[in-house]
């Protein structure tokens, strides 16, 4: 099988997505046979050349992070520029990956009953979605934090590069977790009070100097 | 109220849509301070999620484009109509490159709200969100849904709630009425 892989992030090749493919896409082509190419969204002036390869596709995996609640304006606009191809017959099946900084995947969601009647509304077989929360910082950790989910990554790749189908109960797994418990919620309350959930953003503010003006209200 | 309308409409031919709005805004001018944005007449680039606005120039976008008006009317408004014509059952890629570029308007750092990790507030005060569809030919009730239940979750992460949804199919008087009751 053949996959054609839309990164949908605004960030392209540093994108946290692009980081999360490349595991995906390792288990996609344990397969003997499997190949993939990776296309890049923010490419905008390429929509005509990114339509093309849409339509001539195997298979497709719309992937991108969570902007505002669902896709980010750029992948909107190939969406858009898809409109020619619904009701032609044989697009091709698509999977989708959406991922977000909040730590809970529950926030993915609602995008995702949008991505499945997308799938409806071009004919496409509706492969399924990937969701996960926590990826702000994948690109930046250090390999060994982000063992257990790039395992995961990869084996939801060998079964999509195996079967061309999602296992449900590996995105659930990797899902996790889907929301915190509300006994937990006085527990994160507290650590943001500690500031140790906000020494990520801090130590930028800080290197560029303007940790002063953090709650700065410019148009108030 | 102070009323900011946020024309989300791509297209210059499709005069219909801004033509509702033009008397939706007439309807409610007069009781209401009411402006609105043309946004495909705007300056506003994508969001490159580079994350300058909560650590380079906290609160402002680092590409100075005129997202910065979107921003500003957003938080000096008491309600911010977001209007839109359904394209590939959404928002049109306009509105939706624009509220991405809003995320000057909230703060970095994390507070729970409703049993979640959203994030914290920037400003004291923010507008009441509405929502207006153009369902159009290609769009169904379920898009309208499903759009809606995004912006609901749009509304919570802008620390506001969406206080009015409705179509551009419903007359333009029934509408001026609904948002002159919040």
């Amino acid at each position: 099988m053949r996959l054609t892989v839309f990164n949908g992030s605004p960030r392209g090749r540093g994108s946290n997505t692009r980081a999360m493919l490349e595991h995906l896409l390792k288990g996609f082509d344990t397969v003997p046979g499997n190949s993939h190419e990776i296309l890049y969204l923010k490419r905008v002036q390429e929509t005509e050349r990114l339509v093309q390869a849409f339509a001539e596709a195997e298979s497709v995996l719309l992937a991108f992070p969570l902007y505002t609640d669902s896709m980010p304006g750029l992948a909107k606009a190939f969406i858009e520029a898809l409109a020619p191809l619904c009701g032609r017959e044989h697009n091709p099946p698509l999977a989708f990956m959406v991922q977000c900084g909040f730590p809970e995947s529950a926030h993915c969601r609602y995008v995702e009953r949008y991505l499945q009647k997308l799938a409806r509304r071009l004919g496409s077989r509706y492969v399924g979605t990937i969701v996960k929360g926590g990826c702000e910082g994948v690109r930046l950790m250090p390999e060994r934090m982000n063992r257990k989910l790039f395992a995961r990554l990869e084996g939801i790749g060998r079964t999509l590069g195996q079967d061309g189908r999602l296992d449900p109960e590996q995105l659930r797994r990797l899902a996790r977790p889907e929301r915190y418990p509300a006994w937990s919620m006085p527990v994160f309350t507290l650590l943001i009070k500690t500031g140790l959930l906000s020494s990520y953003w801090d130590r930028q503010l800080k290197e560029n100097g303007v940790y002063e003006q953090r709650f700065a209200q410019p148009y108030h | 109220m102070r009323i900011t309308i946020l024309n989300g409409n791509p297209d210059a031919g499709n005069q219909a849509f801004d033509d509702y709005l033009r008397q939706l805004a007439a309807a409610l001018q007069g009781q209401h301070d009411v402006a609105i944005l043309d946004l495909r007449e705007l300056d506003i680039h994508y969001c490159t999620g580079c994350f300058g606005c909560w650590v380079k120039r906290p609160g402002q976008c680092v590409v100075q484009d005129e997202s910065a008006r979107v921003c500003r009317a957003a938080v000096q408004s008491d309600f911010l109509l977001l209007a839109s014509p359904l394209i590939m059952g959404f928002v049109s890629a306009l509105l939706k490159k624009t509220n991405d570029k809003m995320l000057p308007l909230i703060h970095p750092y994390f507070a729970v709200d409703q049993g979640e990790a959203h994030h914290r507030a920037r400003y004291e005060r923010y507008p009441l969100l509405g929502l207006l569809l153009d369902k159009g030919p290609d769009s169904d009730d379920e898009d309208v849904v499903i759009t809606t239940e995004i912006y609901q979750r749009t509304a919570l992460n802008m620390k506001s709630r969406l206080a009015w949804a409705g179509l551009t199919q419903e007359p333009v008087q029934e509408v001026a009425h609904a948002i002159d009751r919040l």
